[in-house]
């Protein structure tokens, strides 16, 4: 066979193992579906706020509860959550439009 | 056989570095003719100017002034395509230092000059290893080629510049690297294909190569002038 | 013209490539590496931004904090009476939260109660939750439930504020689907928090504030800024943007991982891009004098910066898409863990961003390809007749 045939039959295959992914995407995708309006229903009754991917440090587990202005805030820089404070930055409530001011 | 005129140069000059302290004139106004099915030797000192011509006439470089006209066309002012055209239409080359492509087998470096083409690859390797047949070479076309004797690589080298069954074959210090033996066997080769009607141009020093009876055509050069020309028929 | 050329370029750009084996392999191996891990972060980093904010939609609208001092202060329950008069504000409610520190785990615990239970049962919830004034019961999160060893039906004590162990029926336990929200929780009877962590009455962690239309809750939240200028409101929009810029592409868990994978392809394609051996820049003006033509020699340069690019990048992804989608990640898994005692064990969803695969195909592959081509433009224009002169 030509090597060229043989690189065409390659690529042809690994395209075809991405479609076959992208299918896989599609079907665990909607497989979910319930388990995400459980999980919101979860979350709403519980009033949840966020994530329990990190466990180490207050500013980690809850982000979106965590600021920038108050004095003292736990920093991600600070070495003692490496490396979850390298993960998680400080909330970035300046770059939102719903920057709330007192007229 | 037909008197035809395939190469003529008409006032070729070659300078390089032109108009500048390093100027060099390698070939300075030189007009030959060429008939199809000449054996030509171009001989004469170290820097006198017959690599530029050879390379001139084989369009892989134009003259700064004067013609070149192979087949009866201009070639010398050929835009670059054109000019590669007619390298792969009508000439073959073979190198002094051989230029194989390393690593690469015997067969497909003769094929490389027609890779470029819409030629299919079984027709092309039929081909090529046709050629290499008829050179003796066939039990090595599966060799690479940076693992052959200097008469095989000359060989190879000569069964590339055949691939594309040019009417004119360039060599160009042909024997520097071979020894006795073999410069006669790749001569009898260049006979062979002169009495098939191609043409060849031979650039050399080697007494071996233009001492030849069959050689009908001498050009001696000097300075990049054409010093001597001595024909026999 | 017709296709048989391009092929026979491609024929012989691959067998070229062949002849250097180990080195090209090697390109192939850090080129895949390279797609391999930043395709991974893109996965799973995307794949956590889509989720929370699939799951996250269900937050409450706004959350108002008391802050005095610079720090975060428990809110009175009387300004929720102040708050439901705001037009737009359907409904408020206290939210009672804190943590808790396990010394014999040395686990951290997030503990919560919530006032009225709407649902009482959930398809993952195995058992149920405390009523509001239930004694002793607990909920809790598979994460707690692996530190402490304990099951359903088993008891288990908290030390309380003042010193003395209260002691909890665990009444349910969150399902493994859900451990990404509910890993480290402990949720409480509204009275048994209190009493655990002896807060006065009166007073709640923070207020939950419901609108009527989701368009308003920026209006409210100015409002109850304006009447209680202590308070800071966080906005449920501004909870989903938080979790974009944790796993957006300027966090530390993006950043840290690209960067090293970005130095490696730069020094893979500078070194190409450096320039020609002189064997290479040989053999293209041995091309040109048999009778290739400049474009052919370009042709090759391209076809040979494809097929190492597509050759890396393809299997990259494909790897990357079963790293993160089938084996959870598990080499990031370290980072991602860090301190951390609980940790949630979940199952990504599989979320594909083309943009941003195609964007990395477009980051690689045409650089690379460029940056094989380039370099030989000006061996490839130059006349052949240097050849003639070995
Ligand atoms: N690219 C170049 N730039 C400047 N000068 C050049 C160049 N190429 C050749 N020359 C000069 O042109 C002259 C003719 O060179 P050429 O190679 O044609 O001679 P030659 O007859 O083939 O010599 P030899 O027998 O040693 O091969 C020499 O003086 C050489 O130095
Ligand atoms: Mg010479």
């Amino acid at each position: 066979m030509r090597r060229s045939s043989i690189f065409f039959l390659l690529t042809a295959l690994k395209i075809l193992i991405i479609i076959a992914l992208f299918v896989h995407s599609r079907i665990e995708l909607s497989n979910r579906m319930t388990l995400w309006k459980d999980l919101e229903g979860i979350v709403s009754t519980l009033k949840l706020t966020d994530m329990a991917l990190f466990t180490d440090a207050r500013y980690a587990r809850h982000p979106t509860q965590a600021d920038l202005f108050s004095a003292f805030q736990d920093y991600p820089g600070s070495i003692e959550h490496f490396p979850t404070g390298t993960i998680v930055p400080p909330p970035e409530f300046d770059s939102v439009e719903t920057v709330i001011k007192i007229k | 056989m037909s008197t035809e005129i395939i190469i003529e140069t008409a006032n070729t000059t070659k300078i390089f570095n032109k108009e500048k302290p390093d100027e060099v004139i390698a070939v300075n106004d030189v007009s030959i003719k060429i008939n199809r099915g000449d054996f030509v030797v171009f001989k004469g000192p170290s820097g006198s100017g017959k690599t530029t011509l050879l390379s001139m006439i084989g369009c892989m470089t134009r003259p700064t002034s004067g013609s070149i006209y192979v087949k009866g066309k201009d070639v010398s002012h050929l835009p670059e395509r054109f000019m590669t055209m007619i390298r792969r239409n009508t000439f073959g080359f073979i190198f002094q230092q051989f230029h194989l492509i390393k690593g690469v087998s015997v067969c497909e470096n003769v094929m490389l000059p027609l890779y470029p083409t819409d030629i299919k690859p079984s027709k092309l390797r039929k081909k090529a290893e046709e050629i290499l047949h008829n050179l003796g070479m066939e039990g090595r076309k599966d060799f690479p080629v940076q693992r052959l004797s200097g008469g095989e690589q000359q060989r190879t080298t000569i069964a590339r510049a055949l691939i594309n069954d040019p009417d004119i074959i360039l060599a160009d210090e042909p024997t520097a690297h071979l020894d006795t033996n073999l410069s006669e066997e790749f001569l009898s080769i260049m006979r062979g294909l002169q009495q098939e009607g191609k043409t060849i141009l031979i650039a050399t020093h080697d007494p071996l190569v233009y001492e030849k009876d069959y050689i009908n055509l001498i050009i001696e050069m000097r300075d990049g002038r054409v010093k001597n020309i001595i024909g026999k028929q | 013209m017709g296709i048989e050329k391009h092929r026979n370029i491609l024929d012989y750009t691959l067998l070229s490539l062949l002849r250097r084996k180990f080195k090209n392999i090697g390109i192939i191996l850090v080129f895949t590496f390279v797609i391999f891990i930043v395709g991974s972060i893109l996965f799973l980093s995307y794949s956590f931004k889509r989720e929370a904010y699939l799951i996250l939609k269900g937050s409450p609208e706004i959350v108002v904090h008391r802050m005095m001092a610079g720090r975060h202060e428990l809110t009175l329950l009387s300004y929720m009476k102040d708050i439901i008069e705001i037009p737009g504000v359907s409904k408020v409610e206290p939210r009672y939260w804190g943590y808790y520190y396990d010394s014999m785990t040395k686990a951290n615990y997030t503990i919560l109660s919530m006032g009225e239970t709407v649902m009482k049962t959930s398809r993952l919830l195995k058992g149920r939750l405390p009523e509001i004034n239930e004694k002793n019961s607990a909920a809790i999160g598979k994460g707690v439930a692996r530190a402490r060893f304990i099951d359903i039906g088993n008891v288990f004590s908290l030390q309380s504020a003042d010193g003395s162990q209260m002691v909890f029926n665990i009444v349910g336990i969150f399902e493994t689907d859900s451990e990404l929200m509910t890993a480290d929780l402990i949720v409480l009877s509204e009275s048994d928090f209190k009493r655990l962590v002896k807060m006065p009455e009166g007073m709640a962690t923070d207020l939950a504030i419901y609108v009527y239309n989701e368009t308003e809750a920026l209006t409210v939240a100015r409002k109850i800024r304006e009447r209680f200028p202590d308070s800071r409101p966080i906005l449920r929009d501004e909870i989903i943007r938080t979790y974009d810029a944790v796993f957006g592409w300027r966090s530390g868990l993006v950043l840290t991982l690209f960067i090293g994978a970005l130095a490696a392809f730069i020094i893979l394609a500078w070194d190409k891009a450096t320039g020609l051996s002189a064997e290479e820049k040989q053999e293209i003006g041995i091309l040109k004098a048999i009778g290739w033509e400049t474009s052919d020699i370009l042709e090759m340069k391209f076809w040979e910066g494809l097929v190492i690019s597509l050759t890396s990048f393809l299997p990259g992804i494909i790897l990357a898409y079963l790293h993160v989608f089938f084996f959870g990640a598990s080499l990031f898994a370290p980072a991602l863990k860090g301190w951390s005692v609980i940790y949630p064990e979940y199952r990504l969803a599989p979320f594909i961003n083309f943009y941003q695969v195609a964007t990395l195909m477009a980051i690689t592959v045409i650089p690379y390809i460029a940056s094989t081509i380039i370099p030989s433009w000006k061996a490839s224009i130059t006349e052949p007749d240097i050849v003639m002169r070995g």
